[in-house]
């Protein structure tokens, strides 16, 4: 079995080795990253800079509470705000790859920036096997680009290290534990965001829609699993499906958008299930939901596709 | 320790084979299908995995040097999805599109249930499937040990060589006896 101690022991020395001078990682917050920048954090110091992006599609409070992590572990880290450039470089794109090549991109211009007036050499990124896997290359057929991977530019500069690269998740969070990382336990995130749970063009006004209906789907849920009404899923979320239908509000009609609710359990992600969510948990998250955006949501639909044949998210 | 390496014709999956296979305390590797039969002999292995591949590879696709392995190799193969189809390809089969593919969660049965792969492996199981081609025709030299509703050919065994082709996947998680049939397979390996 995978052993979290030894691979700890293994990779630090590496890094020492590998990283002459001064690193730059993509500090999202979410588990791999963190692991990520603890380890390479052990190896070189402050000679590590995270950087986080806000690209506008982070979830609800997320951009505060990275902040704080990036203060919890001590990391020598600047914090970009960039969320008014992704949504004008993201303005009238519908495309899922284009979505995903665009966003990947401009983490990169900005991490090359940081780059040159830090003087860094090294690109540390948290990716993990199913990352590079899925984007294809090769023989293997192209599901989705990663950000971390497909998304990078040929031109890029920096010379990339990527410590967890072999791993999968459920071993990052087994290294997470020994270092006795809050993250550990947190649901995967993916790095193009929000952007990638809005169906069609990823407006400002429909990001504030998903986020909201996010933040109901992962409180309801996380009630729900601490109360024992249901197993804590891999991964739980909305998705926005800009179709619009008919509803009716006190005697009113209405016409509004749709939100899917996503819940699946995997160990690794390669193969999930969709979660089994009790009935009545579903109805608190669909009162909630069409209740607070009433004006804007009238309709809730449950998602119960296994992957294969779908994926996790929906782009 | 045993030493068993994973072929990968581009499988989603190739890299949880090799997982599942390390987790099982075998010394493996990823290699590509191009790598020459002599250039795994020097490796000294003792059995090979050829994994699923990009889609449609398995109905016509040559998956490299996939043909030297199944002619020259004295040690157990196990084909997974296209690996599979291939290997039936190769012994005189035939392999088609499905008439109705299969995506998720099947339940196979086992029609023969004596075989070592299989050993401990209830006559109904979940497995997990990706496909969109598979074999029609079994090969003259095969048996079929298994098959599910809409595939008829969900496992097979050459007659008097140690190989193996599966449809199903056994290495993603959600297989129930994935990670046993693993064992089994390297229990023949360590023969």
């Amino acid at each position: 079995m995978f052993n979290a101690e030894k691979f700890i022991e293994k990779t630090i020395p590496n890094l020492q080795k590998d990283i002459q001078r001064k690193a730059l990682i993509a500090f999202s917050g979410g588990v791999d990253s963190t692991v990520c920048a603890a380890l390479v954090n052990k190896a070189i110091g402050d000679r590590l800079i995270a950087v986080h992006v806000n690209t506008g599609y982070m979830r609800k409070n997320e951009p505060e509470q990275v902040k704080q992590m990036m203060e919890d572990l001590s990391l020598n880290y600047r914090f970009v705000d960039a969320s008014k450039e992704y949504y004008a470089a993201l303005k009238g794109v519908e495309d899922p790859e284009k979505k995903r090549k665009i966003i990947g991109e401009k983490f990169i211009r900005i991490f090359e920036k940081v780059a040159r007036e830090e003087k860094v050499d090294y690109l540390v990124q948290g990716t993990i096997a199913p990352d590079w896997i899925e984007s294809g290359g090769g023989l293997r057929d192209t599901i989705k680009s990663h950000h971390n991977v497909g998304g990078l530019p040929k031109d890029m500069k920096l010379k990339l290290a990527e410590p967890l690269r072999d791993l999968y998740k459920d071993e990052v969070r087994k290294v997470a534990r020994v270092l006795h990382l809050k993250v550990s336990e947190r649901q995967p995130f993916p790095g193009p965001g929000l952007a990638i749970r809005i169906i069609g063009e990823p407006t400002p006004e429909r990001t504030e829609l998903v986020r909201e209906a996010c933040d109901i789907v992962e409180k309801e849920i996380e009630r729900a699993s601490e109360q024992g009404l249901m197993e804590r899923p891999w991964q739980y979320f909305a998705v926005l499906i800009p179709i619009k239908t008919v509803g009716v509000h006190g005697d009113k009609r209405a016409y509004g958008n749709t939100i899917a609710i996503r819940a699946v359990q995997s160990v690794d992600a390669m193969t999930c299930h969709y979660s089994t969510i009790p009935h009545e948990v579903l109805d608190t998250i669909s009162t909630k939901i069409t209740n607070t955006m009433k004006e804007k949501v009238n309709r809730i639909v449950y998602d119960v596709t296994n992957k294969p044949p779908g994926t996790v998210e929906w782009e | 320790m045993v030493r068993i390496f994973v072929i990968d014709n581009g499988g989603q999956w190739t890299h949880r084979e090799w997982r599942t296979l390390r987790d099982l305390e075998v010394q493996t590797k990823i290699v590509p299908n191009t790598t020459i039969f002599e250039d795994l002999q020097k490796e000294k292995i003792q059995g090979l995995v050829l994994s699923g591949g990009a889609p449609r590879i398995g109905l016509d696709g040559s998956l490299g040097n996939c043909a030297e392995y199944l002619e020259k190799a004295d040690f157990p193969i196990l084909g997974i999805c296209a690996g599979h189809q291939f290997m039936a390809r190769f012994f005189g089969g035939e392999v088609k599109p499905s008439k109705i593919p299969e995506f998720g969660q099947v339940e196979m049965t086992l029609i023969k249930d004596d075989d070592a792969l299989f050993e401990g492996v209830l006559k109904k199981s979940i497995v997990w499937e990706s496909h969109n081609d598979e074999v029609t025709v079994l090969p003259k030299d095969f048996v079929r040990i298994a098959e599910s509703e809409n595939c008829k050919i969900q496992a097979m065994q050459h007659k008097k060589k140690q190989f193996y082709g599966l449809q199903f996947h056994p290495e993603v998680e959600h297989t129930e006896y994935g990670e046993h049939i693993f064992k089994n397979f390297i229990q023949l390996c360590e023969e």
